[in-house]
């Protein structure tokens, strides 16, 4: 007689120690001989642990001997709490088509790696599910995550729930829920999460999937605007147009928008619908710049406060007291100064060495009337930030790349395209902000001026300068980007002077 | 500067937070007859008890630390039964704790992580071992080697063999550690020698149950004292000329002694089989994994197995006997050198017997023996050795199996994102490394000499700090010769654990007398977190009263160092500036700032019931957390690299034109104020806010809110 193998891949805080306490508890219980043992690794600090469990399928006379490790394509069920754990089982090969029932939640903890990537780093979850589904026999698959948060339980309650409800073990819900009771931690709520995940593993629970929702930008008095859009640009990319012509009413004014719509017209001239609309979307994002005046639109919109308030789950009656903090230095300053003052602030803060050096750091309570008046009055600058010195340069730069964008999009729609895309470099505040527009000017030196010049052939120069730009988001000293624009002029010889 | 963290203890008034062992408290009390159900490491607490210790110690670390950490809260027990307790401050003390056994008919124990704890008590265990003991002397270790451990991969076994101390690897099921737990104290009787016990990961935290028997009260305790102290023997000391007589008495009388000990009660178990021709001897402790393995090729119970619950000693004869007139044996021993294969080479050889003796060359040098390792060497030692076995069937599915994961791997185009231990939500260790990183921005980069204990995690993603780790209260000596090669001052990080285990000695006061011109920067958090928050002399006294034992900062003057500052943690700008100070002083001595900040583990089991109560009672509290405005944030994320905090995490842009994901503080979040003390330090982004939650408001500030909101709504 083999016993039922069973493993569990959890994180640190899940308690999958407990869940393990609660089957050997139920299975003794049933006179059923078990063992458990885990590998706790660092758990409560946020290290990923394992658990293995030996179940046998009935009463047996003699002792048996059961293992303590875990092998491949020997696990009769594996359970997870979070879907990466999950896929980890499957890539050391313990999780098998022929044998494994996975239970697992379906939703990520980004691992630290995938966080802290300049841009997007999380890993493809399609991969996940699919080699969920493929490399295992059977799936229990939900968002245990929320259905603990929506019954008010934690996840190895409702991991529990899950695994009677698979019915992959000789164990009657009853003795589950005792072993609840008699670990006598929160047990109501523990039992409605048992209750939840059971549901879910039957089949009698259907769980409504919180879908991502997008925030639309508001304003009014565009009708006549978004009926030429409508008329001149084709369907795909009128979403993107049409938002970005709200956004920058919002942001700035009517006319900002139809500025936005006159730029675009050259685009579109030149045929490419996916071009039009990767070029409306970040020339959407790159009018709206980031300056002190937008922060303040943001902080003192109407929505704001409640989204706050829900955010730090904040009950009805309960008052808040939210404080900001600012820390703008020179650049910051000059930024929404006339062109002229903003130029001799800037010059005196270079010789004075001043410039990354002095910042006024303010702590503005928003939600006191003092502070929300202050707030509300830099939002207010939003007509005079046509003056600014920021504005000037930022439109002098868009104009820069639409004309790059213009001219590859004659010869090589895929340069032009990519050109388009290296607008996400250029983000953020302070040195983030100064970071991605100097790894652009690069990139525009190194690659996409020679490109234009056609000093690489068409294939070339769009890899060129697709790879430099993921290059610049790999890490913030710029390393990796300071390597690929290096060996991009080693591949093309009339480049080399120019990577230097 | 951002408010701080209410509720903050100062150091001296921090008290042991760990949960309670209520539970495992009551398995120790249980009598004959009682079916006692736990984890190996608690059977082995309870055998101690019913073999009649006199007195436990030992030094906290995974897999070991319950034992001590249990007794801790059994104090009424102890009391009772008349043993004496003590929480060594580190493993050379535990070690020296056994001296008692060397005069005294006391029975003993102590415990600690090996390898390395057992490196640190080496100079006591020799000096213990020689003249040899006459009360039971028995060191539990945990053997910490294979998946999760955290150490250097060494055996405890090189021990054993040079000192001359009988090691014990039971099978890891609850009644045979207990059996062998019992036996030890006896075994260390017979033959004047300490036996030590090693206990894998697994081992310590398998699962199981084992028939219970009455504690023993000790003949011999604090409850049961002595008149007079023994008489004054010199052949126990360990000094020459003694040692010459107590190396011989090793080898001549303890050692045969041992053998006998060993043949007579069984400790090595026989497992018979049919194939008369074969043979397999494996390490207890691997017994489950190797007979799972046989069952897997589906010749369970066909090869006869010897079962070495003492891995040293080895009996000869018992060796020769089980080999004799087979064709093969297979020796299954985990880790290297290959001692025990070795040594039953050399016996067989002596011998004269021919049996071909496999081991190293079927299975790995290096590693732990996982399922899958000892199914291959199986495989391997068959097909070498009995290709009369059909193994065909199960060799395909194995086959199968590794197949089927290499399909997976290629299906998930793998690497998976590693999960790498680091600091928990509210660390007030995080921001010292978020100092020393923006310190980095500023100097270039810094020779950091880091240490063990939780800030070792600083190693590791975002931070990413650390040039080396010498062992645990290392830090400062292992810079000794680092610095003086440095243009820039050399760091090094050290724990207030750390401190008193190694740290005041072999880094503090070897740097004073050598006018070392280094940094050490003391996380000061009031407990040895990494192992379970146990105490240490600047804690709240310690279990048996409330009086602080020993301050750091006091106990640094005392040793003359003059440039001392003591910061909060949480204060990143002021840490910066300290840190710039420190690098940059003229100051030519050792220059040391202690980073205070209670362990937020600790501070949160402490809180969390208050509050609780608190607001049970209608209290007004003010619950603080952070948030970020994912309209300001753009996801380049800078913050997440500068702080890494489990609560600070990423979601979809709510932007319908941006791709990247933007920050996002989730539920985790304790309010430590970090995130907006980085965001202001390095000046990120504007998208950080705090918000102070009142909850059980005033009048007072109900007024004050609607009137607020009142006058915003009118200017929105």
């Amino acid at each position: 007689m083999m016993p039922i193998t069973i493993l569990v891949g959890a994180l640190g805080g899940d308690g999958g120690g407990v869940l393990c306490d609660w089957i050997v508890a139920a299975a003794q219980s049933q006179g059923l001989a078990v063992q458990a043992t885990q590998i706790p690794g660092v758990a409560q600090r946020t290290g990923a642990t394992t658990y293995y469990l030996e179940v046998m399928p009935a009463p047996a006379a003699g002792p048996s001997v059961l293992a303590l490790n875990p092998a491949i394509g020997e696990v009769d069920v594996a359970l997870a709490t979070e879907l990466l754990e999950a896929g980890r089982m499957i890539f050391n090969g313990f999780i098998t088509p022929d044998r494994t029932t996975l239970i697992a939640s379906t939703h990520r903890v980004l691992a630290i790696g995938e966080r802290m990537a300049m841009g997007d780093g999380s890993f493809d979850v399609g991969r996940l599910l699919r080699a969920v589904k493929e490399r295992s026999k059977q799936q229990v698959l939900f968002d245990m995550d929320q259905a603990a948060e929506e019954s008010g339980g934690v996840i190895n309650a409702v991991l529990l729930g899950a695994l009677a409800g698979s019915g992959r073990l000789p164990i009657p819900d009853a003795a589950f829920e005792a072993a609840i009771r008699h670990g006598g931690k929160a047990v109501d709520t523990n039992l409605a999460a048992f209750a939840f995940g059971r549901g879910h593993a039957r089949g009698e629970l259907a769980q409504v999937v919180r879908e991502h929702r997008k925030r639309q930008a508001a304003a009014q008095g565009l009708e006549d605007l978004l009926a030429r859009a409508r008329r001149s640009y084709p369907a795909p990319a009128l979403d993107v147009i049409e938002e970005g012509m709200r956004r920058l009413t919002a942001y700035q004014h009517r006319w900002y928008a139809e500025w936005y719509l006159n730029r675009l017209d050259t685009v579109h001239a030149l045929g490419s619908t996916e071009l039009l609309r990767e070029t409306a979307r970040h020339l959407a994002v790159r009018m709206s710049f980031e300056d002190v005046i937008r922060v303040a639109q943001a902080k003192t919109s109407s929505e704001r406060l409640a989204r706050v308030r829900a955010e730090v789950r904040a009950k009805d009656g309960e008052p808040i007291e939210i404080t900001e903090h600012f820390k703008p230095g020179i650049e910051e300053i000059a930024a929404i100064l006339p062109p002229t003052w903003a130029k001799r602030l800037l010059a005196w803060g270079e010789r004075s060495g001043r410039t990354g050096k002095t910042y006024f750091s303010m702590h503005l309570r928003s939600t006191t009337v003092f502070g929300f008046l202050r707030l509300r009055l830099v939002a207010g600058l939003q007509s005079y930030r046509p003056n600014t010195y920021r504005f000037a340069e930022e439109q002098a730069e868009i104009d820069r790349w639409l004309e790059q964008i213009r001219t590859a999009g004659r010869t090589n729609v895929g340069l032009a395209r990519e050109i388009a895309e290296c607008a996400r470099l250029i983000k953020g505040y302070g040195d983030t902000y100064k970071r991605g527009l100097a790894n652009y000017r690069r990139i525009t030196a190194a690659v996409i001026e020679p490109a234009l010049a056609r000093r690489m052939t068409p294939r070339a120069a769009v890899d060129a300068v697709a790879g430099a730009r993921v290059a610049a988001l790999v890490d913030p000293e710029g390393e990796t980007l300071s390597k690929t624009l290096a060996s991009i002029a080693a591949a093309v010889p009339s480049l080399r002077h120019a990577a230097e | 500067m951002l408010d701080q963290p209410a509720a903050q203890l100062p150091v001296a008034q921090r008290t042991n937070p760990e949960r309670s062992f209520a539970e495992e408290v009551r398995a120790l009390r249980l009598g004959d007859g009682d079916v006692f159900r736990g984890e190996g490491i608690l059977a082995v607490t309870k055998a101690i008890l019913q073999s009649g210790v006199a007195y436990v110690g030992g030094y906290q670390g995974a897999p070991v630390s319950h034992l001590v950490d249990v007794l801790v809260e059994s104090q009424d027990l102890l009391d009772e039964l008349g043993v004496h307790l003590e929480t060594c401050t580190n493993e050379a003390s535990a070690a020296a704790l056994l001296g008692a056994s060397i005069n005294y008919p006391l029975r003993g124990c102590v415990t600690w992580k090996s390898i390395v704890g057992t490196n640190v008590a080496a100079d006591a265990l020799s000096n213990l071992a020689s003249p040899g003991v006459i009360g039971g002397a028995l060191i539990v270790v945990g053997e910490d080697y294979g998946e999760g451990a955290s150490i250097i991969q060494e055996r405890a076994h090189a021990y054993a063999l040079k000192s001359s101390v009988w090691l014990l690897d039971p099978r890891p099921n609850l009644p045979s550690i207990v059996r062998c737990t019992e036996k030890a104290f006896e075994l260390s009787e017979a033959t004047n020698t300490p036996v030590m016990m090693e206990l894998r990961i697994r081992a310590c935290h398998v699962t199981g149950e084992f028939l219970a028997k009455n504690n023993k009260p000790p003949p011999v305790s604090r409850n049961r004292r002595l008149a007079e102290p023994a008489a004054h023997d010199y052949a126990r000391i360990s000094h020459p000329p003694s040692t010459y007589v107590q190396e011989k008495i090793k080898v001549e009388v303890r050692q045969p002694a041992a053998q006998r000990f060993i043949v007579e009660h069984g400790l090595n178990e026989f497992l018979p089989g049919e194939r008369s021709d074969l043979g397999i001897i494996v390490q207890g402790g691997i017994t489950n994994v190797l007979l799972r393995g046989l069952d897997r090729l589906e010749i369970e119970g066909k090869v006869p197995t010897l079962v070495l619950n003492v891995t040293h000693p080895l009996v000869p004869d018992q060796i020769v006997d089980f080999c004799k007139g087979k064709r093969a044996v297979l020796v299954v021993e985990e880790g290297g050198p290959d001692y025990i294969e070795q040594a039953i080479h050399a016996i067989l050889r002596k011998r004269n017997i021919d049996t071909k003796v496999y081991g190293k060359d079927v299975l790995p040098m290096a590693g732990e023996y996982t399922a899958e390792v000892v199914t291959d060497g199986l495989l391997k030692f068959f097909a070498q050795s009995a290709n009369d076995i059909d193994l065909a069937k199960p060799r395909e599915r194995f086959e199968a199996a590794r197949a089927g994961r290499a399909e997976a791997q290629r299906l998930l185009g793998g690497p998976l994102p590693l999960r790498p231990p680091g600091f928990c939500v509210g660390c007030p260790e995080r921001p010292v490394f978020s100092a020393i990183k923006l310190l980095e921005r500023e100097v270039g980069k810094v020779h950091i000499s880091s240490d063990i204990g939780c800030h070792s995690f600083a190693t590791l993603a975002p931070f990413n700090l650390g040039n080396s780790i010498l062992g645990f209260g290392m830090s400062l000596a292992a810079a000794g010769a680092v610095a003086p090669v440095m243009q820039k001052r050399t760091i090094s990080v050290m724990g207030d654990g750390g401190f008193w285990h190694n740290g005041l000695l072999s880094g503090v006061a070897s740097a004073m007398f050598n006018r070392g011109d280094r940094v050490l920067v003391i996380m000061q958090n009031g407990y040895t977190s990494a192992t379970g928050a146990q105490f240490i002399p600047n804690t709240s006294g310690n279990r048996c009263d409330g009086e602080t034992t020993s301050d750091i900062a006091a106990t640094l003057k005392a040793m003359g160092v003059k440039w001392l500052r003591t910061i909060r943690t949480y204060n990143v700008g002021t840490m910066l500036t300290t840190l710039r100070e420190a690098m940059s002083s003229d100051d030519k001595g050792l220059k040391v700032i202690v980073a205070d900040g209670e362990c937020q583990l600790a501070r949160q089991r402490r809180i969390r019931p208050q509050v609780a109560a608190q607001l049970k009672r209608g209290e007004r509290v003010v619950r603080t957390r952070f948030g970020v405005d994912d309209e300001v944030c753009t996801g380049d994320h800078s913050c997440i690299r500068l702080s890494g905090c489990p609560s600070l995490v990423v979601k979809p842009s709510p932007d319908p034109l941006r791709s990247d994901p933007v920050a996002h503080v989730n539920n985790g979040c304790v309010g430590c104020g970090l995130c907006g003390e980085v965001a202001d330090a390095a000046v990120l982004c504007p998208s950080f806010y705090k918000a102070d939650i009142v909850q059980n408001a005033t009048w007072w500030d109900r007024v004050k809110w609607r009137f607020r909101m009142a006058v915003i709504g009118a200017l929105a």
